[in-house]
């Protein structure tokens, strides 16, 4: 009988409590095992203790952006195994380009579904490039260093 | 009474026939000759007294004396003339040329040579000297005054056109009849639409006629000069909606309406992104309402009956299928909001090698080094906020020490936009930082304005990046990467925009002419015009180009050409070709026949038509009459017949020939273009009209009959 892998880690940094309760809810009946943080000042801190599979990143929080999280962690040779969601209630076409730019993996706007956050979740930590890397410019020395 | 004058004029005339030296010689002869027929007199009634037998013997010797007495008094006579003629007719003459030149043109040396001449004149040659000197030192002190008002107004003009040309308005001024008199570059970008705008043309063929004429009335009728009227009107396609403020001009003459300025703004692009802001923000209230208040009632019904247990799950189904409908229409909005944000400024075009060396020059100036890199696009955007931008980018990441040497790299993308990467090696720029200079004012010349506020403009974002270092061994590459939501490919560089100002004030004192024959030339507007083609048949070959050019007021309008190839459909043979120049390849994308035949039907709308043997061009255009759907009924000037009626049928009337014998050069690389044809064409006509004039011939009526005579040289290309 082989053994069950271990359960894939998430880190929620969100600092609005009522979407972080539903997020830690719907993580664990997927089986994942989750953490929050309610803030960006040490989240990189516990990123790098943690060392999630997966971060669900909102883009608005207090002292610290989570663009600049997200700069953080992938500036870190050491972290670059950390996959990145990022959730915004400024979902233009924009943002979402600068957050995949930057180094997401994917980005959702809300309000979202939760299906859609779901599907989101799983193609990322099944290691699926997915549509939004794909708007990636023309010259291939452009491709950002993920 | 009125005969007196006439007849000193005749007698003025015969002397000045005449001569003076000729009338004093004249005077002398008659001097001599009354000597002689005195001496022939006083002979005969001193030999009639004798008698006959002393007469017969003191005859001869009477006569002889009579004759040698006769000689000797026209040698006098004549030594005297001589003398006369030598030091008063003769000097006369010499001074009064030399008068009379000083005071006819600018001579101002001083008659020495013909002032010694006269002598024997007494005071007349120093006081000539006196008053010529006096007439050239009042009309050198009027030439220095007339010169330095010339230069003085000159230059007020000059600065003036300037400031027209770059106010951001168009403004135009008008005659009462709605005739414009003045339009600067602006006013042409918003009517023209095609063709711009002409000198003498009718304003209301531009814009829809109510709202000016309802203005223009209203304003007129108050007779305050000072007083304005703000208008919103249309282009007669209604494809612009323009806002504008009307100014009656004051009345100058009493019996004369008084025209007016008008200055306007598109708005087109402001009214419909306030119109789609609007009906977003309506639909916000419609789609968002229903589900929020369907909730509201859903919610409550829960909070009642939960704790007793009793909910169904039909109430857990509702509020499901509400906050879903809820999160669709608020992720559709935001999306609608986003494209309505990026599409209603009004931003120009900008081509990215001028933002490249504006940028280099900014970099240069801050000792930063800029290597730039890409293809030549045409960018949609404000080049001073971006140039203002980029350049402050490059400052703040030398001032945190990251780098002092960039790479500016424009990539193109596969969908509309393009790519600003400034690249620098080493260390990241830190979002925080960027973030926080994002919010600040970018610097004093800029005033207020902050990084965050052009990006809002451009709808866009700036982000930095790490990129795959181009070499192992390169630490790191980093960018702050800058998406330029619209950009092209650029063609061709077009030739820089002329931002003239075109006026003719005198059009504000000229009524509109409903006849055209009894209308006198300089009240005429007249298109001269050329076209090359593929052969000598009308009816066989085709246009391959045309060009025309519009004259108001006797004047040439320098800003108002219509210069355009044509595409003829089929090969243009190589015999042509050596004539005009014109290739296949240059023809291939430019209009057709009946496109630019309709096209040049627009610029010549009202107009006389002129041309260099018009029935050859004018067979050409009318044989597309009919897949243009218009008819070139203007009336026709052709100027082989005007030279036939001012140099007669004999002479050669060729363009090269006419054009010659008015002393007017056609440049060698102009010549059998149809632009430069044209230019020669309108200078020579020009320079007809004040000879025709001077034949009697003021209108266009009396031109009309008199080339007409010449039937027999070239039909008559006006519709008969």
């Amino acid at each position: 009988m082989s053994a069950t892998p271990p359960a894939k880690r998430i880190l929620v940094v969100e600092d609005e409590d009522n979407i972080a309760i539903a997020l830690d809810y719907l993580m664990m009946r997927e089986g994942y095992e989750q953490k929050r943080i309610a803030t960006g000042a040490g989240a990189v801190d516990l990123i790098r203790q943690m060392r999630p599979d997966l971060v669900l990143l909102d883009v608005m929080l207090p002292e610290v952006s989570g663009y600049e999280i997200c700069q953080q962690v992938r500036l870190d040779p050491g972290l670059a195994q950390v996959k990145i969601l990022m959730m915004t209630a400024r979902g233009s076409a924009m943002e979402r380009r600068k957050g995949l730019a930057m180094g997401a993996d994917g980005f959702i706007s809300k309000p979202f579904e939760l299906k859609a956050l779901r599907t989101e979740v799983r193609r990322i930590l099944a290691g699926d490039a997915g549509p939004e890397v794909g708007s990636q410019p023309a010259d291939p020395a452009a491709a950002p260093h993920v | 009474m009125s005969d007196q004058p006439q007849s000193e004029g005749l007698a003025q005339a015969r002397r000045e026939r005449l001569g003076l030296r000729l009338r004093v010689m004249l005077f002398f002869a008659l001097i001599a000759a009354g000597i002689v027929a005195a001496l022939v007199v006083g002979g005969w009634l001193a030999l009639a007294r004798l008698p006959v037998e002393q007469g017969a013997v003191a005859g001869p010797a009477l006569v002889q004396a009579a004759i040698l007495s006769g000689f000797a008094a026209l040698g006098v006579v004549v030594g005297v003339w001589y003398l006369f003629d030598a030091n008063v007719a003769r000097a006369i003459e010499r001074l009064s040329a030399a008068i009379r030149a000083r005071a006819l043109s600018d001579i101002d040396a001083d008659f020495g040579r013909e002032a010694a001449g006269a002598r024997y004149l007494g005071d007349l040659a120093p006081a000539a000297i006196a008053a010529t000197r006096a007439l050239a030192s009042t009309r050198n002190a009027l030439a220095e005054s007339v010169q330095r008002e010339t230069t003085r107004l000159a230059a007020e003009k000059s600065r003036l056109e300037t400031l027209l040309a770059d106010v951001p308005v168009a403004v135009l001024l008008c005659s009462a009849d709605h005739q414009l008199a003045f339009y600067n570059w602006q006013a042409a970008d918003i009517l023209g639409s095609g063709e711009g705008p002409g000198l003498k043309r009718d304003l209301l063929d531009y814009l829809r006629e109510g709202p000016i004429v309802h203005a223009y009335q209203r304003l007129a009728a108050t007779g305050d000069g000072d007083s304005a009227s703000d208008l919103i009107c249309a282009t007669v396609d209604g494809g612009k909606v323009l806002a504008g403020r009307m100014r009656v001009l004051r009345r100058r003459v009493a019996d004369q309406d008084p025209g007016y300025v008008l200055t306007l703004r598109d708005v087109t692009a402001e009214l419909a992104a306030q119109e789609g802001r609007d009906s977003l923000l309506a639909e916000v209230f419609e789609h968002v309402r229903r589900p929020a208040a369907n909730l509201q009632t859903v919610i409550d019904v829960l909070a009642e009956y939960e704790p007793t247990g009793e909910v169904p799950a039909a109430i857990g189904a509702a509020m499901l299928n509400e906050v879903q409908d809820l999160t669709r229409a608020i992720t559709d909005l935001g999306r609608r909001y986003d494209q309505l944000q990026a599409a209603w400024r009004p931003l120009a075009q900008i081509r990215s090698e001028d933002l490249l060396d504006s940028l280099s020059a900014r970099f240069g100036a801050e000792a930063l080094g800029l290597t730039c890199e890409g293809p030549e696009l045409i960018l949609r955007g404000d080049g001073f906020q971006m140039v203002a931008l980029v350049a402050g980018l490059g400052d703040l990441v030398a001032s945190e020490g990251l780098a002092r040497a960039f790479t500016l790299r424009l990539i193109e993308e596969d969908g509309p936009g393009a790519l600003l990467r400034l690249e620098w090696e080493g260390a990241a720029l830190a979002v925080s930082r960027l973030e926080r200079w994002l919010d600040q004012p970018l610097g004093a010349q800029t005033g207020d304005l902050t990084g965050r506020m052009i990006l809002r403009i451009h709808a866009t974002e700036v982000w930095p990046e790490t990129l795959a270092p181009a070499q192992p061994a390169v630490p790191g590459r980093h960018a702050l990467t800058l998406p330029i939501p619209n950009a092209r490919r650029a063609g061709r560089r077009p030739a820089p925009i002329r931002r003239d100002v075109v006026y003719d004030f005198d059009l504000l004192s000229k009524s509109r002419s409903a006849e055209v024959e009894k209308t006198r030339l300089e009240d005429l507007t007249f298109v001269v015009f050329d076209t090359e083609t593929t052969g000598l048949s009308p009816e066989r070959d085709e246009l391959v180009q045309i060009a025309a050019v519009r004259v108001v007021n006797c004047r040439r309008v320098m800003a108002e050409v219509l210069d355009t190839l044509i595409d003829p459909g089929r090969p243009i043979p190589p015999g042509s070709t050596d004539v005009h120049g014109i290739t296949d390849s240059m023809v291939r994308g430019a209009p057709g026949p009946a496109e630019a035949g309709a096209r040049f039907h627009r610029f010549a709308r009202g107009a006389v038509l002129v041309a260099h043997n018009a029935p050859f061009d004018l067979a050409f255009l009318r044989r597309h009459e009919e897949a243009m759907g218009l008819r070139f009924d203007h009336p026709v000037l052709d100027t082989v017949l005007l030279s036939a009626v001012v140099f007669g049928q004999l002479e050669e009337h060729s363009l090269d020939a006419l054009t010659q014998r008015l002393g007017i050069t056609i440049p060698e690389e102009a010549r059998h273009t149809a632009l430069g044809d044209t230019v020669a064409t309108a200078e020579a006509f020009l320079r007809l009209v004040p000879m025709l004039r001077a034949r009697g011939l003021e209108t266009f009526g009396d031109i009309l009959a008199e080339v007409r005579r010449h039937g027999r040289l070239l039909k008559d290309a006006n519709p008969q």
